[in-house]
This record gives structure tokens, sequence and C-alpha cells, in this order.
């Protein structure tokens, strides 16, 4: 009679359970890198004249009192109608071509060479070319962003697309898979992965970028400008208070937004 | 397509003919002029040394590959391109990991585009005669390889091949479970009356299971000898039949067959 092993095979690994002390375990280590800045910073505004280092408390009160004020809400929303139409310009273009190039090699080599030349050049060396071409305003810094965050995408995508295994397009091909369902069931999840990060990384460059373009595009309006501007007029508080702005909104967007939509995306990867 | 008229023939046809094929990849010739054919319901085990073109054999069978030259014809009809009526299962394990064991078997059926319904009766089906209904929700990597190499049989199943093409579907697991899955395959092999062609460096496994075993040559692949097990299944893993024709095998691959002259189960002699 032929042997049979039964229950041999290892017990599959339950869901992980995650409660509040996972939660807190999780804050933590932000929770402690935030205090050691305010930690240092408070340091230093004790060793300088208040007209150069503000203490946190007198540029939080500053924070405050510019939320209120319409003129600085106004410069906040364009720096984000800035970077959102950059930034969603630059995914779409770097995954468009990178879904092209992943398929077409000649293409990826030209990309590659591209990349490699352009990635270089820091974005925002571009800005007197394009203020000269397209004269003040919006434009040139959205084309800065666009340049920004077009590359991590694009060579992202474009290695995840060659690195689609063949035996999981052979999977669906002995199951009759046609082009469009190869793509739809094979394709676009294995590069899911790829385009999250490709957008975590350029949203981080087109953010940089934008505050870098504000400060030297010669616009009057948004939060490089508002601090390029305060700076100019010695106002160091309001300086600060920029620079606290845009800390807080960028963690906020990356660790909450699109931290969780990674997560969210990519459950398999995460159980 | 074209459509034949001629009366069915009075002799059965076999459900895969292979006539001289001949595969090669480059100067590299893997299969040599080979000939073979396999008859309905019939289970052909393909046994031979690594590298002797077994595998090739398969995905030229599933129409992964076109031959350099020859034919292959199923029920008749020269295979191009793969059909889902005749399904591989790959060696490695080639589940998605970004599907649940459930998406995962259903994955063929979706490809088909069959509605919902139908598609929730067959996968809880075919999950329950694997023993995978509790894991449904499960992603690959939280399984063992026993139970990813159950969910890749349900998948084939799922679409309703009449020929499987089994790439070493157990060389992965461990003894134990190896075992447990040739029973269940048994049992589904013999309630379906489908034809199987099973690749596999496993010689027990292949004299356990299949009506005749195939013994190639080394590269480039020929057919080195057919050997027909006249043993009704389920059979006696320790039969002398068995340990008999594991010595014919052993010595025809040109392996010492060192256990028929230690011990043999159901010999009979006493110290």
């Amino acid at each position: 009679m032929a042997e049979r092993a039964g229950t041999a095979e290892a017990v599959a690994r339950p869901e992980a359970h995650r409660g509040w002390f996972d939660g807190f375990v999780r804050v933590l280590p932000y929770a402690v890198a935030f205090a050691s800045i305010l930690l240092g910073w408070q340091l230093a505004a004790l060793l300088f004249p208040s007209y150069l280092i503000p203490p946190p408390r007198k540029v939080f009160l500053r924070v405050i009192e510019e939320l209120g004020r319409r003129s600085f809400l106004v410069t906040v929303g364009r720096s984000f109608y800035r970077l959102a139409v950059g930034f969603t310009l630059a995914s779409a273009l770097g995954l468009a071509i990178g879904l092209f190039c992943g398929i077409w090699q000649f293409f990826r080599r030209t990309v590659r060479a591209l990349v490699a030349i352009l990635q270089s050049v820091p974005p925002i060396a571009w800005v007197p070319l394009f203020i000269v071409l397209l004269g003040f305003g919006d434009a040139p810094i959205i084309l800065v962003i666009i340049i920004a965050a077009f590359f991590p995408m694009t060579v992202s995508v474009m290695n995840a697309v060659e690195q689609v295994e063949a035996l999981h397009v052979d999977v669906a091909r002995v199951l009759g898979a046609d082009r469009a369902q190869l793509v739809a069931k094979v394709y676009a999840p294995a590069v899911i992965p790829a385009i999250v990060t490709g957008a975590q990384v350029g949203f981080g460059n087109a953010w940089r970028s934008l505050i870098a373009a504000e400060m030297v595009g010669g616009v009057n309006v948004g939060l490089g400008w508002f601090i390029n501007f305060a700076g100019e007029i010695a106002d160091m508080t309001a300086v600060l208070a920029g620079i606290f702005v845009i800390g807080v909104f960028s963690a906020l967007l990356d660790g909450l937004v699109l931290e969780r939509l990674k997560r969210r995306l990519l459950k398999w990867k995460y159980l | 397509m074209e459509v034949s008229l001629a009366a069915p023939a009075a002799e059965p046809r076999p459900k895969i003919a292979v006539e001289k094929l001949v595969q090669s990849f480059g100067a590299l010739t893997v299969i040599d002029r080979m000939s073979l054919s396999v008859a309905e319901g019939e289970f052909l085990a393909i046994i031979g040394p690594s590298g002797c073109g077994k595998s090739t054999l398969l995905r030229v069978l599933a129409g992964l590959v076109s031959p350099t030259s020859g034919r292959v014809r199923i029920d008749g009809v020269d295979v191009d391109g793969p059909d889902p009526r005749r399904h591989l299962v790959f060696q490695e394990h080639a589940l998605y990991p970004w599907r649940t064991v459930y998406k995962n078997v259903a994955l063929g059926l979706e490809i088909e585009r069959e509605n919902a319904q139908k598609i929730k009766r067959k996968v809880t089906g075919l999950l329950a005669l694997v023993g995978l209904e509790p894991f449904a929700q499960y992603y690959p990597h939280q399984l063992s390889g026993g139970m990813r190499q159950r969910a890749a049989l349900a998948r084939a199943l799922a679409v309703e091949p009449d020929v499987l093409l089994l790439d070493e579907p157990f060389g992965a697991l461990d003894a134990m479970t190896r075992l447990t899955l040739q029973d269940e395959l048994l049992r589904i092999w013999l309630h379906s009356g489908k034809t199987v062609v099973l690749v596999t460096h496993d010689v027990e496994e292949a004299l356990f299971l299949a009506d005749r075993v195939l013994i190639m040559t080394t590269v480039p692949g020929r057919i080195r000898e057919i050997i027909p097990v006249g043993e009704k299944r389920p059979r006696d893993r320790g039969s002398a039949n068995l340990a008999a024709l594991k010595r014919t095998v052993l010595g025809i691959l040109g392996l010492e067959p060192v256990i028929g002259n230690v011990r043999v189960p159901d010999t009979n002699f006493s110290i």
C-alpha cells in the first residue's frame, strides 16, 4: 500500500494581526526624528539672536498666522497646482515611454543613453533657458518639474517590463491568452510595483525642483518665492515658517498618501 | 482551418502523434528525429538525463515552441500555438504572486471569459478537489511548496484540458509531499481519463504512475527505449515487479541498481 504523507506539508502562515501596539511601533521612529529636529532647532535658537534663528514657538505662531492670510493660501495653492500638473504629466509620460521601451529593445538602449546624459544635469539648471523660451510664469516651472520627475518613472517601468518573468508569460499563453489579456493579466500587475516606486521617487524629485524653480524662476507667487522673498527682507521667521510648511506637507503626502496607496496596490507583497 | 470530410478512421487515431521531430536552437540540436504516439487516455512518463530535451518536447507539445522540422499533431491536427485544451504545468511553481490562490485557479477561466458565477462554482469545486478550500484567499508566498503545486494543478484542471503536460511538477518538493501528490494526481487521472505526458527525473514516480515509461538519450534527445508497465493502478510502490522494472530502467540509464542486491521489500528470503 502506498504510504500517505498526509499532514507533512507545512501549515500556512496566518495573517499578521495589527493592533494599536504595532501602530505605535510604526509611528515611534517618526516621532523621535521630529523631536530631535525640534531639539536641535531650539538649541540653535538659544545660541543665536532671534532675528537670525527664531525659536520654534515663534515660527509656529507665524505659520498659524500665515495660514489665516489669503495671500499665503494663494501661494501654497499655486505651488500645489504646479506640482500637480508637472508631476501628473511627468508620471504619465514616464509610464508611456517606460512601457514602450520595455517592449522595443532599440528604444530601450536609446532612452537609457538619453537618461544617462540628461539625468546628470540638475533640473534647475534649465530654468534660465526655459524662461527665455517660455517667458515668466508657470510654464518654465512645470517643465522643470516634468524633467525632474520623468526619469525615475521611465527607468523604473522600463526595468520592470524587462524583468517580467518569461514563465508568467508562458502560463498565460498556455491558457490561451491573447495580446490584450497578456498585458492586462501579466504585464500590468507585474509592473505596478515599479510604477509605485517610480511615482514615489519622482514625487520627491518634483517637490524639490518645484521649490528650487520657484526661488530662481522669477515668479511672484509660490512657496519657493515666499521663502526667497522673506530672505531678501531678512524675515527669518517667515523663511523658517515656509520651510516648516514644506517639510510637513511633503512628509504628509509621502507618508500618508503615497505610502498608503502603495500598500493598498501591493497588498500581496505586504501580507 | 481545414475541415476534414473523411469518415472517422477505423483504427483509433493516436491522441498525440509526433513524427520525425527535430528541435534545434541555433547550432544545438536538442531533439533529433523523434517519433512517438500517445493513445487517448494514456499516461506516458518521460525520463532521461538532465538537459536531454524532455522539457523542450513538452514545450513543443504545448505549442510554445514551433518545431524546427517534423510534425506534431494532436487529434490529427497540427499544433500551431498554445491551446487551452493542452495544458502545461511548469517545473517551478508558476503561480502569480499578485493573485490569491482562488484568483490563480480562476486565471484560465477569466482568459476564456467565463461568467463570474461559473468561475466561482468551478474554482470552489477544484479547490475542494485538491484540498485547498481553506486557503482560497491566501497569496502563494504564504503557502508551502506542496500547496502551491496543488494550486497549479487545480489551475490546469480548471480549463478542462484533454491533454495534461506535466514538467517535473513535483521535482522541487520534499519526498513525503511528493508521494502524497503522486497519489492525488493518480486519483484525479483515474477519474478524468485525460491523456497525460509527465516529464520526471524520478524513476519510481514514473513507474508508479505511467502506462509506459519513455527513456531518452542525452543531447541530442532521442528515444532510447520505451518500457510498458503492465500493472493495474493504484500500484504497490514496493511490489517486486516495480522493483525489477526500476532495476531495468536504472540499468538503461547507466546507473548501478544498488537497491536490487541489498533489500527488495517483497523478496522472501530467510536468514
